[in-house]
């Protein structure tokens, strides 16, 4: 694996609840170089938060407490648990100590040669992520100048201008000058994904890129990304919870419940419609979008039943349990008791279901 | 079925103050939101209304409803027309049209619990006993499916699922007979989403309610609509039941609306066709979606298209099936 993520914990103290909240809990899934891994799950569930703890992006505390993020054979967190405590009681954090100054500066050090240059990401709001104070061309060229050996200014715009026409933004000599301001929420995300593009990364975090634009715009993004994946063979990770958009270009896929990988495995296992070795969660979501089949015959959607449940405290059962329309007495005490390990299904497909439990 | 609310020929027009040209004449230039909407809802019937942001959507909405003053047309709310309606006119008819916003947090004092913010929506119009206050108030939870021991929960303890179904609950309380849902869904995730689209289903079939659905979420629209109406520009460009629009739509934009749908799902790209799409001209005259339209360009960007004088009409199809195109 190009990136691999094993039992991941991130967690923040939220202050309104008085609590420790577990955004984060145990969350292993692994990219593969050249892949795409989409990533989904309804929000909450962690999968914005897995993203910037891999790429050391998050903020808040405490952050992230343990567990391994291996990126090109080098583990990110490497002798990071001495800087944590934790204190734990009856399935709640109780206290968190972290020697943030010691963390952070040892941290960066592993990160500082591999976060921008590496490992890009774009934003849902990609609006919000570029410099309004200054062009979309300035903020390129000074990418590019810090993260590849086009270090001169001429030439530093001439791969700028490269990368804007290779996200198909139109006349992108007349856009080089604009702010974000003056373009559309489709052109700003081009401009972002080339931003994201331009330092040559070996791995791209694409968090929500269509959520927020309008359809056909969306289509021309995901199509924009299908191109680029296809031209680049850059390695992916792909967040999203509009499963149409993970379907159109994931290899892979990860789907996340409260904080944890419920199911991993080829795109077209996972997704398919009415598998018979699928998460019972994966299935509502599946069954939750409007069909052309439920649209014809005008039939109620399947809803999920609930909420997401708050991760302050951990589970002693499955954490869907609540949720869960397939539980069977045969499996009902364990399903409340007992949380599912994330098992083998089938080749290169991993379930955390005690229904697929061997 | 009588019609409920009878839009014809509705525009809003806003005058936009900036530049320079504007502060020399003291007036700006005039930008038709809304451009001769014309359409009607049925008692117990859907209509969806889908575009891009920016085509008008939620002006519609807005103006219906008399929230804005509209620039032309004319409004029937069951029969009466309230287009030109006072303020004080109009404060009894307000409580046979309802709004739900896309933002959660619109209508929810943030400073009130849930009980405080249904009493206030159950008392605008009523003055009940606290016994029959008490009656109402479980009546509105059991018809959102809201648990009782959220009545002492303020808005900010509550998931966005139960936010929107408190604010369901308060448009209910005053018994509408139209509600205007502007993206009530789209602010929620995949699986809270479907609860809401039941509910409000389920909601239609029990109380006789009529709505006015804005999305740009197509199946869903496709799902809860009886009819479908497509915007663009401020214009409607094609109207008809939701299964032709959605599977026979002759509109050439209607066509790109749903196959960009079709396109996120699926690898195929069969219509590459959207030109010029990323800053398109939003012209005021003539077809207005004629810079983008791929039909144009095949036919050689025929003069009667972008001929300021001939905005294409809506001609009908027949089965109540109208288009806005000089070709489809």
């Amino acid at each position: 694996m190009f990136l691999s993520i094993e039992n991941l914990r991130t967690y923040f103290y939220s202050r309104s609840r008085r609590a420790f909240v577990r955004s984060v809990d145990g969350a292993s899934l692994g990219v593969a170089r050249g892949e795409t891994l989409g990533v989904v799950g309804e929000s909450g569930s962690g999968k914005t938060v897995a993203a910037l703890s891999a790429a050391g992006l998050v903020a808040g505390s405490p952050g992230v407490i343990g567990g391994r993020i291996e990126f090109d054979s080098r583990n990110l967190l490497e002798g990071l648990e001495r800087y944590v405590k934790v204190e734990e009681r009856d399935g709640r954090v109780m206290a968190a100590e972290k020697d943030e100054g010691g963390w952070r500066k040892h941290a960066e050090s592993l990160m500082r040669r591999v976060r921008g240059k590496e490992i890009a990401m774009i934003f849902q709001n990609p609006r919000a992520a570029l410099n309004p104070y200054s062009t979309v061309g300035a903020q390129l060229v000074e990418a590019i100048r810090l993260h590849t050996n086009h270090k001169s200014k001429a030439e530093a715009k001439e791969r700028a201008l490269h990368w804007l026409e290779r996200v198909r933004i139109d006349s992108p000599r007349l856009r080089f000058d604009n702010f974000s301001f003056g373009m559309s929420g489709g052109m700003c995300q081009r401009a972002m994904i080339a931003m994201a593009l331009c330092a040559e990364p070996s791995l791209l975090i694409a968090d929500e890129p269509t959520t927020g634009l309008d359809a056909t715009i969306q289509a021309r993004i995901v199509e924009l990304l299908g191109e680029l994946k296809a031209e680049t063979g850059i390695t992916t990770m792909l967040i999203s919870h509009d499963i149409s958009v993970i379907r159109r270009l994931s290899d892979r896929i990860a789907v996340m419940y409260a904080g944890t990988v419920v199911e991993t495995g080829a795109a077209a296992e996972v997704l398919r419609p009415r598998a018979a070795e699928q998460h019972p969660y994966t299935a509502a979501l599946l069954a939750s979008v409007p069909s052309a089949e439920t649209i014809r015959s005008k039939s109620a959607l399947q809803a999920i039943e609930g909420e997401v449940p708050d991760t302050i405290e951990q589970p002693r059962g499955c954490r869907f349990y609540g949720r869960c329309n397939r539980v069977t007495d045969a499996v009902r005490s364990r399903c409340a008791n007992l949380e599912p390990p994330l098992a083998e299904a089938g080749p290169g497909h991993k379930l955390r279901c005690w229904l697929h439990a061997a | 079925m009588s019609a409920i609310l009878e839009v014809t020929d509705l525009s809003k027009h806003f005058r936009s103050r900036r530049g320079l040209a504007s502060a020399l004449t003291g007036q700006g230039r005039v930008i038709p939101a809304v451009d001769g909407v014309s359409f009607y809802l049925k008692e117990n019937e859907t209509v969806g209304l889908v575009g891009e942001s920016g085509c008008g959507k939620t002006t519609v909405a807005r103006t219906v409803l008399r929230l804005t003053d509209p620039s032309g047309g004319r409004i029937l709310l069951g029969g009466r027309d309230i287009t030109h309606l006072g303020r004080a006119e109009l404060r009894p008819l307000r409580r046979e049209m309802q709004m739900i916003f896309q933002d959660l947090d619109a209508g929810l004092n943030p400073k009130m619990p849930v009980r405080a913010i249904l009493r206030e929506a159950l008392t605008v119009y009523e003055r009940p006993s606290d016994a029959e206050l008490a009656r109402r108030t479980r009546e509105l939870l059991e018809q959102v499916n809201l648990k009782e021991s959220k009545l002492a929960n303020f808005p900010a303890e509550l998931s966005g699922g139960e936010k929107r179904r408190v604010g369901i609950a308060r448009v209910l309380a005053v018994r509408p007979r139209l509600i205007v849902a502007d993206e009530p869904t789209s602010a929620l995730d995949v699986s809270i989403q479907a609860q809401v689209v039941n509910l409000l289903r389920e909601l239609q079939k029990h109380l006789g309610l009529s709505y006015l659905f804005i999305s740009h979420d197509l199946p869903v629209v496709e799902l809860v609509s009886h009819k479908v109406a497509v915007m663009y520009l401020g214009r409607i460009v094609e109207m008809g039941l939701a299964e032709t629009i959605a599977h026979q739509p002759r509109h050439p934009y209607t066509r790109i609306l749903w196959s960009s749908l079709a396109e996120k799902q699926t690898a195929e790209t069969a219509t590459k066709n959207v030109g010029g799409v990323f800053d398109f001209e939003r012209p005021t005259h003539g077809c207005r979606f004629a810079p983008r339209c791929p039909l144009y360009q095949e036919m050689g960007r025929p003069a009667v298209c972008t001929d300021a004088a001939s905005v294409p009409p809506l001609r009908d199809m027949g089965k109540g099936h109208v288009v806005a195109c000089h070709f489809a």
